[in-house]
């Protein structure tokens, strides 16, 4: 029975539905996180913001990651967000501006008082790299991407993003979260939380963080805010291990084995005092859950059995570029956990660590063409190869892949400076896959690329719109914290309809 | 001044008024035949006495005059520029163009018949009536009534210790319920134990207790426990996270606070002393004038955005966003009210219209983030004086063993450098920079002290000038140097590279002997620093003298301020040891110069004058409306404060209303959590929202009866305590029953004690009693669970290893924002962005592997097994049975011995307690 179903009728009679619920083990007693949600609070259209009552998931405590069913039937049953970390710059990738050439070294116009993150402008510039038309679509991408340049015609380019703040830890945070401020979920914990998985031996959310180390604003770009923890995001990658995931060194495996039957047969014992207690159980489970991810995490983190034209294609055999070869290496781990239905992948290109401003990611304000010609080769092939290789796969029929950053950045240089200054009133993101329009370009920014103008997409348009690829409805998808039933998308966002298939 | 605004303001109303009359004497719109007709087919459909959406009707003036669910008034008699109505019929407010029909839009001239109408005075029929608007109608919601005298019922039963099993007893009835039988003694001690201690009871606890024959054993032990002081450390950890305190910024460069933890120490204190409720808020909210000082740090206890940019847009929204966190989190701890909501318009549910949001920003409006100087006491002043004194005697015995003779002086110091001389007089005083350590200087403070009083604040009269300051940055204004406020946020910077000067001119002519001045007294900031510089002095214009400079210091260098060098190879050896005596008395005595200093700052946040407050259409700064004065939610009461109240004042008067006896919110909401905390789920079970869409309490008159208890019984929390401790609803078995689960599987009407996991703290204060290395100190700094990694942008890295200075109890782990502890953050601990009433409780697969795997843990499980052996030898018997005591306060069976020792003899008994430190019985409290 699909979860919204359940939770219909959970909204006409929960006393009933409770009731059923908890005659037994079997029937698994809502754990308090369910009782809380469901039982107590503004279960009526009148009672939230939207005008919407909420569609609660059913979840077991036993099994908080069961794969649950959507909203409505959806194209997309997975997505994989990739997040250039630094504010990416649209004006050197894939908004064409020919206006920046024939205005090359002239002030933008109406810009002379203009303030910005780092301070005052200098004139127009165009960007260093060459646009030319890509795939039969023959749109315009720079040199800087070719090999992403080339999948245009798979390609749904969003140009009218709009963001609500300039700085990067609060732009990180309004693109994974919907919030500028810290401790709301990120869209991965909504979604868990949502739709559960379809592999319980994996986690439901995994975040890949870059080689060189974390985004600027950390963990809570995939972190459960206010959601229970069991959704956040779990942050791997493969150089990198899950913490405490492996037996400990010096215990071997039949010592290891044996302590875990004992404490399952500990913890039995006790439960058989309480009977009717699903949290003891479900905790009983969750040491049996940990036992099978240390199987399963090792096997999917293990490239050796990819071919070797495989880790070509994605250029994770690079000996010249380690860094490129690692970031490969992350974009092949995120396809074989995609593969093996994980739900949410966000994978990141860009860390503040090792250098911070424009050094290892792409916030380019001193000299921008010095710092992209490092990340640029660095991202295009492998994250290519990750779109390519699930199209081949057939994945990239129900997988949804997001290309995201933080804002765009300035059409000008900066005074006295060879880069770009923040820009959070005009840039792009673009989508691929699952339920998505391509080859399409929506939306557009102004002649100079500074602002959006035509169709304007806010960030919490953009996540309803992923989220509605999902088969979620983004003003139902709530959970009641502080006096609001809260959403992805707070108050705002309209789904992006023109860029559905 | 404020007066002739005043003056001025009435004048224009009078021509205002005037000018009415004369155009509807003349060619004046018409209200009954033209703007009535006109709204009424155009407007009262969805506007009118019929229905009213989003809330505005414009067919009254009152509600004309307070506009709808935007905040906005839908018209400003005389403006019909800014009239909201004329801004939404004419299409300028995108997405809102009204009506929203096309067809039904109002023509050109309907628009400007509107506007004349407006503009000339928005006269109505209904103009003289009294405005409603203006009137307290208290709502009808439940929270909002006074506390109900309620008289507990009386209840023929044989069950039950006091008033709270008669409420309970009638609401079981009521759904053909019984309560569980009583827990046993074993079961209750443990319990006791965990909740209100958070550690295990000892196992010899246990057993004297279950023998404990005096009748009134379980009211001695009550006592015992709430006078024990990790009383204070456990509940401390439930109030922290109402407050969202943690110790680092938060956002992305999530910089340290290592003055925050007082308030910790704070509210440990004051609970372990059972401060009555109220003054412990009212300490909170205005603890610098009710002698705790360092309470306020509640204030600043949130989220601080550390990264400043000259655009003036952002640095407004980063102030919204504090003082949003400020009000945010006072209205939901204190009031369970959520009136964030009312920031961008009025609240959806609740009776908070925008101006309320606007005039308790303003009582929050002079608050910024920071450290402040507490006032040392007498002692430590003296000290301070004495070794000060000490120190200058002994810099000048080691004169002459300086290896430059020259440079007597310690370099420049970003946090601080004094300057010392003979008393002169002095008007001006001049701070000429020659060199920096990177780009403009930057001052955040100087002073310049006549005897004790800094003489050089602007406070005191004294006027700044300087050469130039670096435009754009409110932050670094020249006001900065002389304003008292420190850190980088209050600061000067000029407008010249490694050059540029700060000049003071008293208000009058004084007796000046010494000059304190740095570039961050917070520490945050070590660029920008003057390296060479000189002082000045003059008491006419012009006429300088130089008394100081760096010419005597030591050179600056980068890794950080050096000291004078010796040299006493050069000297006879008697004479050098007599040097390196010296030279570690200055050291030591300096040392400790710093430790009394650095003892009287803490995160408490600084105070300053605020100008007005406005309201700001659709919460965007750059739409501010009318000025608000500091006020509160005026549906519920009246602050009675100035437009320009100091700002004490504002924040003192808030406190008092909230602490009022009257105010039906405050004790109602707190009698609710500590219910919450002890059965882990409220009477109200959205703790910080009792407005219109929170739930509704399960029993209303249990509520009623404990908020009255608490606010007729001195608000003493343990008062609370002790009459829950002793019911017999709290001392029920927590064991299910099947019959009881079919009708509430919730336990909403409390048939049993509703057992749970317990919180990440007790896990861990668990572990760390049973393997015996718990360090009980309390108080002072915190521990870090982190290696952190001091770049711009901090990075936290769990620990790999840990000792002895790790295994003090979890409250006293430096609490860092967002990022959670490595081992028991996965126990749904908060990340301290907002106030967090209650915690999550989810099991996931990462707690199980950082319990089962951590080193943390598995060091553990080695202590705990080093014990066993330690206080029972090679006998596996006693070590079993002595390792259930201590982890689960009761014997093991004959089946678990058995099991246990087979297990032991094959496994050993690292691996047994391995086990033990994983069990359900072990987190579980029941």
């Amino acid at each position: 029975m699909p979860s919204h179903e359940l939770a219909g009728r959970h909204l006409l009679n929960r006393r009933a539905f409770l009731n059923h619920a908890a005659t037994g083990l079997s029937g698994i007693a809502l754990s308090m996180l369910l009782a809380e949600q469901g039982l107590l609070l503004a279960q009526s259209p009148e009672g939230t913001v939207s005008g919407k009552s909420p569609l609660r998931p059913m979840i077991e405590p036993q099994h908080p990651f069961a794969a649950r069913a959507p909203h409505f039937p959806a194209p997309a049953k997975r997505v994989v967000v990739i997040f250039c970390s630094g504010a990416c710059s649209h004006l050197d990738t894939f908004d064409y501006k020919p206006e920046l050439i024939h205005r090359h070294g002239m002030p933008l116009p109406g810009a002379d008082k203009l303030i910005t993150f780092q301070g005052e402008q200098g004139n127009i510039t165009r960007s260093p790299w060459q646009f030319r038309p890509r795939g039969e679509c023959a749109k315009m991408t720079s040199d800087l991407l070719p090999e992403l340049g080339a999948l245009a015609d798979d390609i749904c380019f969003l140009h009218s993003l709009k963001g609500k703040t300039n700085t990067h830890g609060p732009g990180e945070n309004f693109m994974s979260t919907g919030s500028t401020l810290d401790g709301f979920p990120s869209a991965g914990a909504w979604t868990s939380y949502a739709l559960g998985t379809e592999n319980e031996n994996l986690p439901a959310y995994v975040a890949i963080p870059d080689p060189r180390g974390t985004p600027q604003n950390s963990v809570n770009n995939w972190g459960p805010g206010f959601l229970p923890a069991a959704y956040q995001g779990t942050d791997f990658n493969t150089s990198k291990p899950i913490r405490n995931l492996a037996r400990p060194e010096g215990i071997s495996t039949a010592s290891d084995d044996q302590a875990r039957s004992f404490l399952k047969r500990l913890n039995e014992r006790h439960l058989e005092k309480f009977p009717e207690d699903s949290e003891l159980a479900a905790r009983i489970s969750s040491y049996e859950l940990a036992a099978r991810m240390q199987l399963s995490i090792p096997e999917v983190s293990e490239l050796a059995s990819e071919s070797a034209t495989t880790l070509k294609m994605y250029g994770a055999d690079d000996a010249e570029n380690p860094l490129r070869a690692a970031y490969a290496k992350n974009c092949l781990l995120a396809r074989r956990l995609l593969e093996r239905g994980v739900r949410f992948v966000q994978l990141f290109n860009g860390a503040y660590q090792t250098g911070g401003e424009g050094v290892s990611n792409w916030d380019g304000h001193k000299s921008i063409e010095e710092q992209y010609n490092l990340h640029g080769p660095v991202l295009d092939q492998p994250t290519a190869a990750l779109v390519r290789d699930l199209k081949q796969r057939g994945l990239l029929r129900d997988t949804l892949v997001v290309f995201c950053t933080e804002f765009g950045r300035m059409p000008t240089f900066q005074k006295g400076a060879s880069g770009r200054d923040h820009n959070p009133e005009g840039f792009t993101c673009w989508l691929a896959g699952a339920g998505v329009k391509a080859p399409f370009s929506y939306g557009a920014t102004d002649e100079f690329g500074y602002r959006a103008v035509e169709n304007i997409v806010t960030v919490h348009d953009f996540h309803a719109t992923i989220l509605h690829l999902l088969g979620l409805d983004h003003e139902r998808l709530t959970y009641y914290h502080n006096g609001l039933e809260r959403r992805l998308t707070d108050v705002e966002g309209h789904v992006v309809r023109d860029v559905l298939a | 001044m404020p007066k002739l605004i005043r003056w001025l303001s009435v004048g224009c109303w009078i021509v205002g008024a005037l000018s009415v009359q004369e155009a509807s004497a003349s060619d004046g719109v018409d209200y009954a035949t033209q703007v009535g007709p006109l709204l009424q087919a155009k407007c009262f459909d969805c506007h009118g006495a019929d229905a009213q959406e989003s809330h505005l009707r414009l067919d009254q003036r009152a509600s004309l005059l307070a506009g709808g669910d935007s905040g906005e008034p839908a018209i400003l008699p005389g403006n019909a520029e800014q009239s909201h109505l004329i801004q939404l019929v004419s299409g300028q407010q995108a997405g809102k163009f009204m009506p929203p029909d096309e067809a039904d839009r109002l023509t050109a001239e309907e628009i400007e018949l509107l506007r004349d109408w407006i503009d000339q005075g928005a006269v109505t029929p209904d103009a003289d009536q009294p405005n409603t608007a203006d009137t307290i109608v208290r709502p009808s919601h439940w929270s909002f009534q006074p506390l109900q005298g309620v008289v507990p019922p009386t209840i023929d039963a044989n069950w039950g210790a006091n008033p709270i099993d008669a409420y309970v007893l009638q609401g079981l009835r009521q759904h053909g319920l019984t309560p569980n039988p009583p827990a046993t003694r074993a079961e209750l001690i443990r319990r006791m134990y965990l909740d209100l201690l958070g550690v295990p009871p000892t196992p010899e606890a246990v057993q004297a207790f279950a023998v404990d024959e005096r009748p009134n054993a379980m009211a001695r032990l009550i006592n015992k426990l709430l006078a024990d002081p990790r009383y204070g450390e456990r509940w401390a950890s439930y109030w922290l996270d109402l407050v969202r305190f943690a110790e680092t910024n938060g956002f992305e460069t999530n910089r340290e606070r290592p003055r925050a933890w007082p308030y910790r120490d704070y509210v440990i204190r004051s609970l372990n002393d059972d401060k009555p409720y109220d003054q412990f808020l009212m300490e909170q909210l205005a603890g610098d004038s009710l002698g705790a000082p360092e309470a306020t740090a509640y204030l600043v206890a949130g989220p601080y955005d550390l990264v400043k940019s000259p655009d003036v847009n952002l640095t407004l929204m980063q102030r919204q966003n504090e003082l949003d966190d400020m009000l945010g989190t006072t209205s939901t701890a204190f009031l369970g009210l959520t009136v964030g909501c009312a920031r961008c318009h009025n609240h959806k549910f609740d009776p908070i219209r925008q101006t309320d949001y606007y005039a308790l920003q303003a009582i929050f409006a002079g608050v910024q983030h920071g450290e402040r100087s507490l006032p040392l006491a007498e002692p430590q002043l003296q000290e301070i004086t004495r070794l000060e004194a000490r120190a200058k005697e002994l810099r000048t015995q080691l004169h002459p063993f300086l290896k430059h003779a020259q440079r007597s002086r310690a370099s420049v110091n970003p946090r601080g450098n004094e300057e010392d001389f003979a008393p002169l007089p002095a008007r001006y005083i001049r701070f000429t920079v020659l060199a920096t350590n990177s780009s403009e200087p930057c001052l955040d403070e100087l002073e310049v002290y006549s005897g004790t009083t800094n003489v050089a604040l602007a406070s005191a009269g004294a006027k700044a000038k300087c050469s130039s300051a670096l435009p754009g940055y409110s932050i670094h204004r020249l006001e900065h140097v002389h304003d008292g406020l420190h850190g980088n946020s209050h600061s000067w910077i000029s407008n010249e590279a490694g050059a540029g000067w700060v000049q003071i001119e008293l208000p009058q002519e004084a007796s000046i002997q010494h000059i304190v001045w740095s570039r961050d007294r917070e520490g945050q900031f070590e660029d920008r620093l003057p390296t060479e510089y000189r002082i000045e002095v003059a008491v006419e214009p012009g006429q300088w003298t130089e008394v100081a400079s760096s010419a005597d210091r030591m050179p600056y260098a980068e890794d950080g301020p050096a000291e004078p060098e010796y040299d006493f190879e050069r000297l006879p050896s008697n004479q050098a040891t007599v040097g390196r005596v010296l030279l570690k008395d200055l050291q030591e005595c300096q040392r400790y110069i710093e430790e009394l200093r650095a003892a009287g700052n803490v995160y408490a946040g600084a105070f300053e004058q605020p100008g007005p407050t406005h309201r700001l259409f659709r919460g965007e700064p750059r739409e501010p409306r009318e000025a608000v004065a500091p006020g509160t939610i005026a549906s519920l009461g009246k602050l009675s404060l100035a437009d320009d109240a100091p700002e004490q004042q504002r924040r003192l008067a808030l406190a008092q209303w909230i602490a009022s006896p009257e105010n039906p919110l405050t004790a109602r909401v707190m009698a609710n959590r500590i219910w919450q905390f002890h059965f882990g789920k409220g009477i109200v079970s959205t703790p910080n929202d009792f407005g219109l869409a929170g739930a509704r309490p399960t029993h209303p008159e249990l509520l009623d009866w404990l908020a009255s208890e608490l606010r007729e019984n001195h608000w003493s929390l343990k008062h609370l305590h002790r009459l829950i401790l002793t019911s017999a609803t709290y001392q029920q078995s927590s064991r299910p029953s099947k019959e009881a689960h079919t009708v509430d599987a919730a336990t909403e009407w409390w048939w049993r004690f509703p057992p749970r996991r317990l919180d990440a703290e007790p896990i861990r204060d668990s572990i760390l009693t049973v393997s015996g290395v718990l360090d009980p100190t309390m108080y002072g700094p915190g521990f870090s669970a982190f290696e952190v990694e001091l770049e711009n942008v901090r990075h936290y890295f769990p620990k790999k290893t840990y000792g002895p200075a790790d295994w003090r109890r979890m409250v006293y782990m430096t609490k860092v924002r967002l990022e959670r502890e490595s081992v028991f953050g996965v126990f749904d601990c908060p990340d301290a962005a907002s106030s967090v009433p209650r915690r999550n409780r989810s099991t996931t697969p990462l707690q199980a592997l950082n319990l089962f795997n951590s080193p943390f843990i598995l060091q553990q499980a080695e202590l705990f097994a080093a014990r066993l052996e330690r206080e029972c030898g090679e006998d596996q018997a006693k070590q079993v049975t002595r390792a259930y005591w201590l982890c689960f306060g009761r014997a093991p069976n004959g089946d678990e011995l058995t099991e246990s020792r087979e297990f032991i003899a094959t496994a050993g008994l690292n691996a047994f307690c391995r086990a033990m430190l994983n069990s359900n019985e072990l987190v579980f409290l029941q």
